[in-house]
């Protein structure tokens, strides 16, 4: 639309093109995210403006009201990030059916299948990064990537600002010989560059339990695998149904074991799938913190067991 | 009578000698302002520390622009802000409050040259309420009234408009 009349160009000359862009941007940021997705439409220097990683940032600060990264079961192909409103934003083609989406409180989202597909997913931008599915070049005899069985977990590195995905190949089973091997591949910035390889990590010394990662900053803790460690049963960390492992994202490697607050209070009449099920690990205001649903008389009750000092093992309900 | 009482050495509040400087717009109008309101752009008080005489030259703001600036600032440099929990205290700002409110009652030209101004000169409190009026203007428009209003091109192919539109469904309206 070229403007062609008088008045239309007296509004050109008036346009937005003349407002610095700073201006405009200080303007833009103002607004919540809902109204700068229709921005986006506007033309190409506002998509520009409203894409930018920096915009994205300073409005992520300006507006630290959550997004949520969603996905609806009658939906399968698509994505939905929406406020803390209920309101939603956007909605993101090419999710694969199955997706997990990563539980993190992050910039970034991942999504992750069991099949070894994972994704990582700006919900500002709306940017979709497919990483890669090949192995590291060290396991590359040693997973079925027609086959694998993984898991996925998203961390950031605050010392200099990169992400890392954490993948771990669960070869459990006796057929198998059972094997878990750990990899990690950097994502450079929000931009969602990342590398093009994933790198092979060293092994923890024990077994861990696959579904119960959980992430806090750029650690991601474990329970240990109780049904797979028969050789440590009679240690600690077989004695206790709360033994956590943990992996270090900037350090790259395993910290030392930590024991949970519960010990051997667990009444030993449950049997070992329900006793699975009782703790979670999840994050919350930036610790670590251990579920233990319990029953309680005829009621469950839960209880939140902070991590208040890893080195001392101190914990606080 | 302000020079009667600086003799006897005795200062009376708020009734001094106030020092001033003179502002030069674009189209070379003067505006003699007092110091204090003129400081309350960072580029204008720092040309005042560099110092110079025969006025502080503004290339970059006309004299319609600078003087709806002026009154921005004479207005918020008068208020000493007594008290905070003051009844007076509290009148004043809803004074100032209804003060920007009307200042604001402009088109979108104005506004747009009064943000480039509040940018250039560095007041703070006039760029935040310039700002936060586009953005009030924007609010709850479609991309189409954006355009119109801001008398935008429309520069996507019909291609990246149906892409764009397709990303969005269900977010539009």
């Amino acid at each position: 639309m070229v403007p062609t009349t008088r008045a239309m160009r007296a509004r050109a000359d008036a346009s937005a093109d003349r407002l610095p862009r700073d201006a405009l941007s200080d303007a833009l940021l103002r607004l919540p995210a809902r109204e700068i997705c229709r921005l986006r439409a506007v033309c190409r220097p506002w998509r520009a403006l409203t894409s930018d990683p920096a915009f994205v940032r300073a409005h992520a600060a300006a507006h630290p009201g959550p997004l949520f990264v969603a996905k609806f079961r009658d939906d399968p192909a698509h994505v939905y990030v929406i406020d803390a409103g209920g309101t939603v934003l956007k909605r993101v083609a090419g999710a694969d059916g199955g997706v997990h989406v990563l539980r993190t409180r992050l910039d970034l989202a991942c999504l992750a299948t069991d099949w070894n597909r994972c994704r990582v997913l700006n919900p500002a931008t709306g940017a979709l990064q497919v990483l890669p599915q090949s192995s590291a070049p060290q396991h590359k005899n040693r997973v079925n990537l027609s086959n694998p069985y993984t898991f996925f977990a998203l961390g950031l590195v605050a010392s200099t600002g990169e992400y890392k995905v954490f993948r771990m190949f669960n070869r459990l089973g006796f057929l198998l010989g059972g094997e878990q091997l750990f990899e990690v591949l950097t994502i450079n910035d929000s931009s969602g560059a990342a590398d093009s390889c994933w790198r092979a990590m060293p092994m923890p010394s024990l077994f861990i339990e696959a579904s119960t990662g959980g992430v806090v900053g750029s650690v991601v803790y474990f329970f240990v695998n109780r049904g797979y460690n028969p050789v440590t049963l009679y240690s600690d960390a077989g004695a206790r149904s709360d033994y956590i492992l943990s992996f270090d994202l900037e350090r790259e490697e395993w910290r030392s074991g930590l024991a949970g607050p519960i010990g051997e209070e667990i009444d030993s009449g449950e049997d070992f799938q329900s006793k699975r099920y009782r703790f979670a690990l999840a994050e919350l205001k930036g610790s670590l913190v251990l579920v233990y649903k319990r029953r309680q008389k005829s009621i469950f009750v839960m209880d939140l067991w902070f991590l208040m000092d890893f080195e001392n093992g101190l914990w606080e309900k | 009578m302000a020079a009667a009482d600086s003799c006897d050495g005795i200062s009376t509040s708020g009734g001094g000698w106030e020092k001033t400087v003179t502002l030069v717009s674009s189209d070379d109008a003067r505006f003699e302002v007092r110091e204090a309101a003129a400081s309350l752009s960072q580029t204008v008080r720092r040309m005042i520390r560099a110092g110079g005489d025969g006025g502080i030259p503004l290339p970059k703001v006309d004299a319609r622009t600078l003087s709806t600036v002026l009154e921005y600032c004479n207005k918020h440099a008068a208020v000493p802000a007594p008290a905070p929990e003051s009844s007076s205290a509290e009148a004043a700002a809803v004074d100032l409050e209804w003060f920007d409110k009307e200042l604001m009652h402009v088109d979108l030209a104005t506004l747009c040259s009064l943000i480039r101004a509040a940018d250039y000169l560095e007041v703070a409190g006039l760029l935040d309420l310039t700002c936060k009026t586009v953005a009030d203007m924007i609010k709850s428009k479609t991309a189409e009234e954006i355009r119109q209003m801001f008398g935008i091109q429309n520069d996507f192919t019909p291609e990246e408009e149906e892409q764009l539109s397709r990303e969005n469904a269900g977010v539009f309206e």
